[in-house]
């Protein structure tokens, strides 16, 4: 295999890689960045997400009825956390911060409990792979990097052009003038919530269409995830899909040319360099919402 | 009278050995066992409780244990070390000093088994571990009458031991499949503590095989993307890439290697036949497997099938890593036999009774331990045809370590 297929491989790895990151990355962003919520169980969501693909597709559904099923239940998921816990954390973001660390151990054990914490996995939902003069591309990365490209794209589109992303905006700037200006900025942090939730579950099955997945595999993915959250910028969308980018190809051509042992460790002294020189990311975004009573 | 003099007799016997509860305890002997039940090494924790609680169950069935001309039952009490070093330590302070075991089983990191052993040995507690690495720790000096680890059993063989019987068996069973002599192969590794001591010895026992090794790529223990590291082995072209040492994570790499094409065969460490059979795996080159040490969903070993139908049959799942509860279950018949032999509980002339017995057990007919408290026996290896058969072979271990 000649250098130039090798070095097009890693290219194409790294936009793979960099596909569920961005994803879970947005989820980061838009809760922590919009809400202030910080969630670290986001990894978990993301978990639940593949369980709910595997255990759809494990019962005869097809694929795209896993996804769905999977985006309802961690959407549903998160509406009940955020309505049943976060929401008395709000103003005291450290307290909410440590409710997620505590959902980390309940939700991995759940699951445990009733299905076990051997992997789980799926059939690929395509198993196609084109040769390209010696570039093996996989149809089930491609699809999702698609599906990633597409649903960031809707996201993107809402928070900055929709009189839903604009009200959201506002109640980030100053939550008191926003709701003395008729917003219900309760309900819209739900909202952003169940979002987030919602494209964590769908993380999840595109993960377990990828990649077989345990009930421990949240943490790693959370880590990147506010990784790319926070080099992006905290609330911006397009610097969450910039970042997970630049990340993925880091990570792709540190395994496949560097120090391979420390791919982990390049995301995150990435993340600290940035947040020294950079305290609000590479692209701009909110220091979270300014918290008021 | 005579039941008076008996009485007299058992109670003096107890008091002379108030250090052995079970005299206490209506001739039960307790045996503890420290295993990741929850966190993220519970695939190969919860094969421990489930291999000692078979063994357990098997002796007392048959009527228990006699030493001393006493019948005694044994007990398992177990603790979850949820993954934790901490967790781990606090578990087998509890079973030694609160519940008094007569011996500890567990656990299955090397890291969590040393800090253990900074509690049995002390306490003169029995303590089994199925770690190579403790090889690191079983000298001599420490495993002699008053040494810092004279209670220690390494329940599984050295590394070159089980390196060197691995790589020759999967070089063997590939070569036919392949259809010529494989010459080059890339290692694949996790990064950490325990990858980079297997590795260091299985990369020597390629070497002493004949194979040009031109890299061993480490990859961060929690990749679920292999596709960078496995490009890069495949700019090597090598013969053979071998994935060492967690199964689950080389169950996730091997359909990657697959679709990028990385290799003209692949080899597995840890993942058993069963596993390959169960999840329908299929693959267009020839796949090599090991288990640790006798595998449960093919084996050339004749007493596998027996104990595999009887550990899922008492519930324990079907897992990657299900063969490691032989590491365990041996040993506790190995215990109940030295204790037989010596006639007592007493530490010292239980480590003098384990040292000196031949044990039949389902990894081996002959399974003993050596002047360091470490056992030997071979390693099954198998290997998946591109058609689907399966073959497995019990490979010995060398003799010697190979030469750097």
């Amino acid at each position: 295999m000649r250098a130039v297929d090798i070095f097009i491989q890693q290219i194409l790895n790294g936009l793979s890689i960099a596909s569920v990151i961005t994803l879970i990355a947005v989820g980061v962003t838009l809760i922590f960045g919009l809400t202030g919520i910080i969630n670290f169980a986001h990894g978990e969501f993301l978990m639940i997400g593949g369980i709910v693909t595997w255990l759809a597709v494990s019962a005869g559904l097809s694929f795209p009825l896993a996804v769905v099923l999977a985006i309802l239940a961690v959407g549903l998921m998160g509406y009940v956390l955020e309505r049943g816990i976060f929401r008395f954390t709000l103003e005291r973001p450290t307290n909410g911060f440590i409710v997620s660390l505590g959902l980390i151990v309940v939700l991995q054990h759940v699951v445990v409990l009733f299905w076990n914490p051997n992997q789980k996995s799926i059939p690929r939902p395509l198993t196609t792979v084109w040769d390209v003069g010696g570039v093996r591309i996989a149809s089930v990365r491609v699809m999702v990097i698609l599906i990633t490209v597409a649903v960031v794209a809707l996201s993107f589109r809402m928070i900055t052009t929709s009189r839903y992303g604009r009200a959201l905006r506002a109640s980030v700037e100053d939550r008191d003038t926003a709701a003395l200006m008729g917003i219900p900025v309760r309900r819209y942090i739900t909202g952003v919530f169940v979002l987030g939730s919602a494209l964590a579950g769908l993380g999840g099955a595109l993960l377990i269409a990828l990649f077989p997945i345990t009930p421990f595999i949240g943490g790693t993915m959370v880590m990147k995830g506010f990784a790319v959250a926070l080099i992006g910028g905290l609330g911006n969308i397009y610097g969450a899909v910039a970042a997970g980018l630049i990340l993925g190809i880091v990570e792709g051509f540190s395994a496949g040319y560097g120090f391979s042992q420390w791919t982990d460790a390049y995301s995150f002294v990435l993340m600290i360099l940035v947040l020294l020189f950079r305290p609000h990311g590479l692209f701009g975004g909110t220091s979270g919402p300014r918290m008021a009573s | 009278m005579k039941t008076v003099l008996k009485m007299g007799a058992s109670a003096a016997f107890c008091l002379g050995a108030l250090a052995h509860p079970a005299c206490a305890e209506d001739n039960i002997v307790k045996i503890g066992v420290v295993a990741a039940e929850s966190g993220s090494f519970v695939s190969a924790g919860h094969t421990l409780p489930a291999g000692v609680g078979l063994a357990v169950k098997q002796i007392n069935d048959a009527g228990g244990i006699k030493v001393g001309g006493k019948t005694y039952k044994l007990e398992m009490v177990k603790r979850d070390d949820r993954t934790d070093i901490a967790t781990a330590i606090a578990a087998t302070q509890e079973l030694v000093r609160d519940v008094k075991v007569q011996a500890i089983f567990g656990s299955e990191t090397h890291d969590f088994t040393l800090a253990m052993a900074k509690i049995t040995q002390p306490a003169k507690v029995i303590h089994f571990a199925g770690n190579s690495t403790l090889a690191k720790i079983l000298t001599p000096d420490s495993v002699k009458p008053g040494g810092e680890d004279h209670y220690l059993f390494q329940s599984e063989p050295q590394e070159f031991q089980r390196s060197g019987s691995t790589a020759r068996g999967v070089l063997t069973l590939l070569e036919p499949l392949l259809g010529y002599k494989p010459k080059k192969s890339v290692m694949i590794v996790g990064n950490d503590a325990t990858g980079q001591f297997l590795s260091s010895y299985y990369f020597k026992a390629l070497k002493a095989e004949g194979q040009d090794v031109p890299d061993i790529i480490f990859y961060p223990p929690d990749t679920t993307d292999f596709s960078p590291f496995l490009t890069r082995a495949k700019s090597l072209n090598p013969d053979i890439i071998h994935f060492w040492y967690n199964g689950d994570s080389t169950l996730t790499a091997l359909p990657q290697a697959l679709e990028l094409g990385a290799a003209k065969s692949y080899f597995l460490f840890g993942v058993d036949p069963g596993i390959w059979k169960e999840k329908a795996l299929t693959a267009d080159v020839p796949v090599a497997m090991s288990c640790v040490p006798v595998c449960w969903g093919e084996s050339s070993n004749p007493k596998a099938k027996a104990y595999f139908d009887a550990y899922f049959a008492a519930g324990a799942p079907h897992g990657v890593t299900s063969s490691v509860s032989l590491l365990y279950h041996d040993y506790v018949h190995f215990l109940a036999e030295a204790w037989e032999k010596a006639g007592s509980f007493d530490p010292d002339k239980t480590v003098e009774a384990l040292l000196s017995i031949h044990h039949q057990g389902v990894v081996s007919d002959d399974l003993t331990f050596n002047p360091t408290h470490q056992v030997t026996h071979a390693t099954e290896v198998c290997a998946a045809a591109p058609g689907g058969d399966i073959s497995c072979s019990m490979q010995q271990p060398p003799a010697e370590a190979p030469k750097s």
